[in-house]
């Protein structure tokens, strides 16, 4: 989690001051991988429209969709609710889990492994559009320099 | 002496219980306010309660409802299916041609019987204010006297915007009111229409005396909590503020409950739900009080063309956390002082932390907010400016 960092302490609210100063700071964190946070890219994802102006926004959201990109295969302890019943209730979801393990696993394994190649596409075309632009800036500039 | 002595006011829909949208909220307590101060006012609407069917549902027919004769119409059969096939490309930036439009206006909420009356009765009628501006019934009763209509168009940057039925409306209006300088500014960017047309009216925000510890001792809340209050669906950003606060709640540790009074359907992640607390719909006292004793106000929307939840929270002291990409809210919150504005959930975290961590500029920025709605949002600011754009226009 990410500590508070201000202390405000003048008469006026300078709220438009205070949005930059917390602005900056949250590039900072950005860049030092605070947010890189699988939880902060699900509740991103209905936001994501609003971000297309923002230029830091799709690699650190790409940094947190990383973590988030892997479905859990992984087995998992099977409870029962209800009260009566339990027992018989649990085994027989073993033995249903048991015979359906191996084709959920085929399956989510091939979901995995489509998540990790668009991911790492999408973080490909990233870099390369990001350096691009990096250097067309920088030609931008030179030659406003020379003219 | 007022030019505009008799004015028809036009929305889709009016309620005698106020539990409509916000754009009929406005033009019904300007309409209250022109009776008010003894112009001859007549309110002219539709027999629909809701915005997703129009399903006639109140009586044909003229009643009087506080100080004004309100005229219901019945809503015109439409073709849903054709509207909502040319809507769909309308807003996925689809093709669609000018005929489309048109059939798009035509199969959306109309009444025939609401035109004949201005056909007949137009001519009485100094004035005739109407809006929202993106339903059929005011793009069809905005023809019928372009030359006294005087459109409230709670605009907002979205595709209906761009419609080329939406540019010829606003060229053909006689004037523009607007809720805020931001939207007027969008409206003079996207449509080029002249300065003296447009004006900056808004709502004033009636006065009222809030408890802030009387809610939470009433639900029994012992955590702080974050507010919404309006309607419930995601062009109102509400699933993104349950997983922001469900984010946060993960991440930080920090026990923030959500209140949210209104309607619609709450889409929160399942973690979170225990958490919530939804009031439905509440009396103004309830909604104030709860207002007065939250850590802070959210509203998660962008397309918002005045905000009135917004500056009544300010009005019961409580600042706000509103979403950058609407331009209205963020020009709100800069201008009172009362509130902050996040562009993703790193933005969010900061400024709920910092609100947390600070009482003293959560006070601070309470009562700039208060501050600012008494002075530019009290009904008799409004008025001045609500009957300078009536009669200026005359």
């Amino acid at each position: 989690m990410s500590k508070p960092i201000f202390e405000i302490g003048a008469q006026g609210v300078d709220t438009a001051k205070i949005v930059a100063d917390i602005q900056a700071a949250v590039s900072k964190k950005i860049e030092d991988g605070v947010y890189a946070d699988a939880r902060i890219a699900r509740a991103e994802r209905t936001n994501l429209v609003n971000l297309r102006g923002e230029d830091q926004f799709l690699g650190f959201y790409l940094k947190c969709l990383h973590d988030a990109v892997f479905v859990d295969i992984s087995d998992f302890e099977i409870r029962e609710r209800r009260r009566y019943f339990a027992p018989m209730l649990i085994r027989l979801k073993k033995v249903i889990w048991g015979l359906l393990k191996f084709y959920t696993y085929r399956l989510w394994s091939q979901q995995n492994q489509i998540n990790g190649l668009i991911v790492t596409a999408t973080e490909g075309l990233d870099e390369k559009y990001t350096a691009k632009v990096k250097d067309l800036e920088a030609r931008i500039a030179k030659l406003e320099k020379e003219s | 002496m007022p030019t505009a002595k008799n004015i028809a006011f036009i929305s889709p829909r009016f309620s005698e219980q106020g539990t409509v949208g916000g754009a009929e909220t406005l033009l019904k307590k300007l309409a209250e306010h022109a009776a008010a101060a003894g112009r001859k006012v007549t309110f002219l609407t539709t027999c629909a309660e809701s915005h997703f069917t129009w399903e006639n549902k109140i009586p044909p027919g003229q009643r009087r409802i506080g100080n004004l004769d309100v005229h219901y119409f019945p809503v015109d059969k439409r073709d849903t299916a054709a509207f909502a096939q040319i809507q769909q490309a309308i807003c996925s930036g689809g093709h669609f041609t000018p005929a489309d439009e048109e059939t798009w206006a035509r199969n959306s909420v109309n009444s025939e019987a609401l035109y004949q009356h201005l056909r007949e009765h137009g001519a009485d009628y100094d004035r005739i204010v109407m809006g929202p501006y993106l339903f059929g019934l005011i793009i069809a009763a905005s023809r019928i006297h372009p030359d006294k209509t005087i459109l409230v168009p709670c605009l907002h940057d979205e595709a209906f915007a761009y419609l080329g039925l939406m540019k010829k409306m606003f060229a053909a209006v006689r004037g523009l009111m607007f809720n805020a300088e931001p939207e007027q500014d969008f409206a003079r960017r996207i449509f080029d229409i002249p300065d003296s047309k447009c004006s900056v009216v808004g709502m004033g925000i009636d006065p009222f005396q809030a408890d802030p510890k009387s809610f939470a001792a009433r639900r029994g809340l012992t955590s702080p909590y974050l507010m919404y209050s309006g309607r419930r669906e995601g062009g109102k950003g509400t699933p993104l503020l349950c997983e922001y606060v469900n984010a946060f709640r993960e991440r930080t540790g920090k026990d923030i409950k959500l209140v949210f009074t209104g309607s619609g359907p709450i889409e929160a992640p399942s973690e979170l739900v225990p958490h919530i607390l939804d009031l439905g719909f509440v009396s103004e006292q309830e909604k104030h009080d709860a207002m007065a004793g939250a850590l802070a106000f959210v509203h998660p929307s962008t397309l918002e063309s005045f905000g009135i939840v917004l500056l009544e929270s300010f009005l019961a002291g409580t600042p706000a956390l509103v979403h950058a990409g609407s331009e209205v809210l963020r020009w709100q919150c800069r201008k009172s002082g009362g509130g902050l504005w996040f562009r993703h959930y790193p933005d969010f975290e900061e400024e709920l932390s910092l609100l947390l961590s600070n009482e003293d500029l959560r006070k601070r920025m309470g009562a700039a907010g208060r501050e600012y709605v008494q002075k530019e949002y009290s009904w008799e600011s409004v008025e001045k400016r609500l009957f300078d754009a009536l009669d200026r226009n005359g």
